[in-house]
């Protein structure tokens, strides 16, 4: 192994532009060099900042040394540079586990269960995530107050913890399915907020088709008093999710990304 | 020709990943200034855009939200983001891997200026 570290870092040195910086990382990673692999790492993704494996090696390092935030992102671009990227599913279905988000750690490692239905490790995984999330969700059912449990108000109520943050589905129509708008005042607000936001996806629809973009993935604006994400959800609806202008943006991607699952199962569950 | 916008928009435009910046009148979607890559459909994505804005920050003041300060459209193809100002929108179209952090930094410290650069071309 020494031997394959000191041959990779002399064609580093040789050609700083190599990629051999990833496999030499890795296997300075695995020797337990990780601040050394983590220094060779970056300074590789300076010079190749869209290769996904270096990304993904760098996830790995910061999830050695307990990073998990730093680890996601990584990991989160990984999946933008290389869709179905089998590391990446791997670690974004682990992390999510350890924060005991288990449909999420579901989705990751389902999808590299498919790609890789070899992989032992990863069936396993899975395993123990489905055992997991089958008990929290019988848990929560057990727990919850019957209003709640049969309310679809309440739809996204343990998804969104914190204050101020509040989440709405609408249907094509931008009529209220599930979830809540409280105001200031304290009344429930949803169908007039869900009526007036509605009327903008049709724009971003428009906007994204013309351009060639592809279909609209998320709108996201901010305003003085909240931030506001959409997302298009199952049926040509619409998932609004709004939290205090304090939430930064990359937690909002996250929560609706958490949404969107939830009405996804919601949705199922109803048909 | 340098107007008043140019500097604003060849900042914004200098963004690695940015393909279009424009500054477009939100009323009509006329554009007043703009700095467009080759082959980027300037007039489409100006009336689409500030039709886009305007329709946003209409629903967020109708909803209590109070004004629009930036705003974000995402598709596998590219983003598009814009921030507004004494009836202006400063638009930019940017390609789906672009860092957005710096692009969205970008746009709030024009966004402070393209208020006082409308009241002054009025």
């Amino acid at each position: 192994m020494s031997d394959d570290v000191h041959r990779m870092s002399e064609e580093l040195a040789n050609d700083p532009g190599s990629r051999v910086f990833v496999p030499l990382g890795e296997a300075l990673r695995l020797q337990g060099q990780r601040d050394l692999a983590l220094k060779i790492t970056l300074r590789g993704l300076e010079r190749h900042p869209h290769l996904a494996d270096a990304h993904d090696l760098l996830a790995r390092v910061y999830a050695d040394g307990g990073d998990l935030e730093r680890a996601f992102d990584e990991w989160d671009m990984v999946l933008r540079l290389s869709a179905g990227h089998l590391g990446a599913l791997k670690g974004m279905g682990f992390i999510c586990f350890h924060r005991e988000r288990f449909g999420d750690a579901e989705r990751y490692l389902s999808a590299a269960a498919a790609s890789d239905p070899d992989d032992a490790q990863v069936a396993s995984a899975l395993g123990h995530v489905r055992t997991a999330h089958h008990e929290v969700a019988r848990a929560h059912e057990a727990s919850a107050p019957n209003a709640e449990r049969h309310d679809s108000r309440y739809l996204f109520v343990d998804v969104l913890p914190d204050e101020g943050q509040t989440a709405l589905l609408l249907d094509r129509e931008g009529l209220v399915l599930a979830g809540a708008y409280v105001g200031a005042d304290g009344d429930d607000l949803a169908q007039e907020v869900g009526a007036e936001l509605s009327g903008v996806t049709d724009e971003a629809r428009r906007t994204t088709r013309h351009l060639s973009l592809g279909d609209w993935t998320s709108l996201v604006f901010e305003t003085e008093v909240a931030v506001v994400a959409m997302a298009p959800a199952a049926g040509d609806g619409l998932l609004v999710l709004a939290t205090s202008r304090a939430t930064p943006l990359g937690l909002v991607r996250r929560l609706l990304q958490r949404c969107a699952e939830r009405a996804r199962g919601w949705l199922e569950g109803t048909r | 020709m340098h107007s008043p916008f140019t500097d604003m928009l060849n900042t914004v435009a200098r963004v690695r990943g940015v393909t279009a910046a424009l500054v477009v009148s939100e009323q009509d979607g006329i554009i007043v200034d703009a700095n467009v890559q080759i082959g980027q459909p300037g007039d489409r994505v100006a009336a689409l855009a500030a039709s886009l804005y305007r329709k946003a920050r209409l629903a967020a003041r109708a909803a209590s939200l109070g004004d629009v300060t930036f705003m974000q459209l995402e598709a596998p193809g590219g983003r598009l983001c814009a921030v507004g100002g004494g009836g202006l929108v400063l638009v930019v179209v940017a390609a789906a891997l672009v860092n957005v952090g710096l692009v969205r930094v970008e746009l709030l410290r024009a966004s402070a200026d393209l208020a006082s650069l409308a009241e002054g071309r009025r």
